[in-house]
């Protein structure tokens, strides 16, 4: 494995030596990964080889389902959130995710956004209002739902769905925005705006996407990481990874050999 | 190709689509002749006395306003104590217990309470409370349909809830909420139209018992609104007065049954309404 990456470049989160069981399963080993502040880390691979899981480490959203655990070291800002001193809630609260299916809640628009809100910031009808408004703009959304900030989100499109639930993330302000297969239910123009957005939001934020699409990867990514059957095969800036890896099996993967 | 493979197909998927079909009809047929001999038999006999009158003294004629008000009290009564109940029960087994041996448990033991048999339940409420209080009261008897009630709540919640995608549930709880707050502003809410719909149900349910009001409630040939005495009830009231030997009670049974079955057709409309998916709201 090669750990590529400038120096300057300070780390967000360090991975070290991460396993994550399943029960019995050992879905992740031995994992050691940095994700880099205000980079897009996408991380890739063939269905099943973790990607998704490692994903789910990074806000412990995995301890709503019994049997299943990491160990290691996950440092976040040099905090480990593996912890058991870790709050959950306050991990999730600094750490946004955005699901493969758009998931808005049954309430309105404005509602959608300002549920998070409202979890941990006391704030003013107005101050709220341009709180609501600010994450809405982000996420390319406002000037299509302007008008109908009462009407539920689920009279939405996908497309919108999916951005409403970007900007219901990013209005919480969180340090690292977590993405699973963001664009996989969506068409092409919505992935297009969607993509667009990560670009933009990664000046702010520092985001890990995990995709299927290698051209989304290649396109929004400054940094890849390559998975394979549990494993982190190999890791680097992108640009790199998809032109000239160090591993077979990652040119095997992006040249479309297998997976 | 075989065309006498395909005929023979398209003869026997026929008779399954008949033998369906007859089933269908059979059951529905049924239902049309009860619907239609109650109205036929009971709809002469609704007028105003009906709703104004308490039940008659043998020999006399009267009406049904104290076996209606004892059927609301009571029916009332017992959604508001079994509703909140079976909600936080059914809520528990879906979302905090889901996968223990409790909930497990709890799951197997609310079946056995679903299906027991109603006249089991008066018994049960006669014997730790008409019993110990010395008299039949409504209180009683709203108890009895309260236990009816939980099991049907803790049902239908846990299924609508099971209904809800985990992915909204991770979504809200990937924002930092409890998990209370998850499911009071988000699970519930969009499991709403299912809570209240088995709500709705337990609400048919309860008003065409008969059995464990005959143990608890008893019945009350005249007006009563205290809950400590026996009450008259629609379901008491139509069995007292179908037995009796006088033709005049029996329209007047005719009509309360009447009444009931349309409160309950009424009642399943409004729950199957709310059920069916609604457009995007």
């Amino acid at each position: 494995m090669t750990m590529a990456g400038n120096a300057h470049d300070s780390v967000k989160v360090a991975i070290k030596n991460l396993n994550f069981y399943y029960g019995a399963h050992r879905a992740l080993k031995d994992i050691s990964l940095p994700i880099l502040r205000n980079k897009v880390t996408a991380i890739i691979g063939p269905s099943g080889c973790g990607k998704s899981t490692l994903l789910r480490v990074l806000n412990r959203i995995y301890e709503i389902y019994p049997h299943q655990r990491a160990e290691g070291e996950v440092m976040l800002d040099g905090e480990d959130i593996l912890s058991r001193k870790q709050d959950l809630n306050m991990l999730r609260a600094k750490v946004g995710m955005v699901f493969q299916k758009p998931t808005p809640f049954p309430m309105t628009i404005f509602d959608n956004i300002a549920f998070g809100i409202n979890l941990y910031e006391g704030l003013s009808r107005a101050e709220m209002a341009e709180r609501v408004e600010t994450a809405l703009r982000r996420a390319a959304l406002w000037d299509e739902v302007k008008d109908k900030l009462n009407q539920s989100g689920m009279s939405l499109s996908g497309g919108q769905q999916q951005r409403l639930c970007i900007a219901r993330s990013v209005a919480t302000k969180p340090e690292l925005i977590l993405m699973d297969e963001p664009c996989s239910a969506l068409d092409p123009i919505s992935t297009a705006k969607i993509e667009e957005l990560i670009s933009e939001l990664s000046n702010d934020y520092t985001i890990a996407l995990v995709t299927h699409n290698m051209q989304q990867a290649s396109r929004v990514s400054d940094h890849t990481a390559f998975m394979f059957l549990g494993e982190l095969v190999e890791f680097g800036e992108t640009e790199k990874i998809f032109t000239t890896p160090t591993n077979r099996r990652t040119e095997d993967y992006i040249t479309g050999r297998f997976g | 190709m075989n065309r006498g493979r395909y005929l023979r197909r398209r003869i026997r998927s026929g008779i399954f689509l008949g033998l369906s079909v007859g089933a269908t009809l059979f059951g529905l047929g049924w239902l049309g002749v009860i619907l239609g001999t109650l109205l036929y038999e009971g709809f002469s006999g609704i007028d105003l006395a009906m709703f104004t009158e308490s039940t008659p003294p043998p020999g006399a004629m009267g009406g049904l306003l104290n076996a209606i008000f004892g059927s609301l009290m009571m029916g009332t009564i017992a959604v508001a104590v079994g509703t909140p109940i079976g909600l936080l029960a059914g809520t528990y087994l879906a979302e905090y217990g889901r996968y223990t041996r409790l909930a497990f448990f709890l799951r197997f033991v609310n079946d056995i309470l679903l299906s027991a048999p109603s006249i089991v339940l008066g018994l049960f409420i006669y014997d730790v409370m008409v019993l110990p209080m010395g008299h039949f009261s409504a209180f009683a008897g709203a108890a009895a349909l309260t236990v009816i009630v939980i099991p049907v709540v803790v049902r239908t919640t846990e299924n609508m809830l099971l209904l809800i995608p985990n992915t909204l549930r991770e979504a809200a709880i990937a924002l930092g909420a409890t998990r209370s707050h998850v499911i009071r502003r988000v699970t519930w809410r969009a499991a709403q139209a299912g809570i209240v719909t088995g709500a709705l149900l337990a609400v048919a349910r309860i008003s065409g018992e008969t059995a464990p009001l005959l143990f608890t409630s008893l019945n009350n040939q005249f007006w009563s609104v205290n809950p400590n005495e026996p009450m008259a009830s629609l379901p008491v009231a139509i069995f007292q007065m179908a037995m009796s030997p006088y033709e005049d009670w029996h329209r007047l049974a005719w009509s309360g049954a009447l009444l009931i079955t349309m409160a309950v057709l009424a009642l399943s409309i409004t729950a199957r309404v709310l059920e069916s998916p609604q457009e995007r709201r």
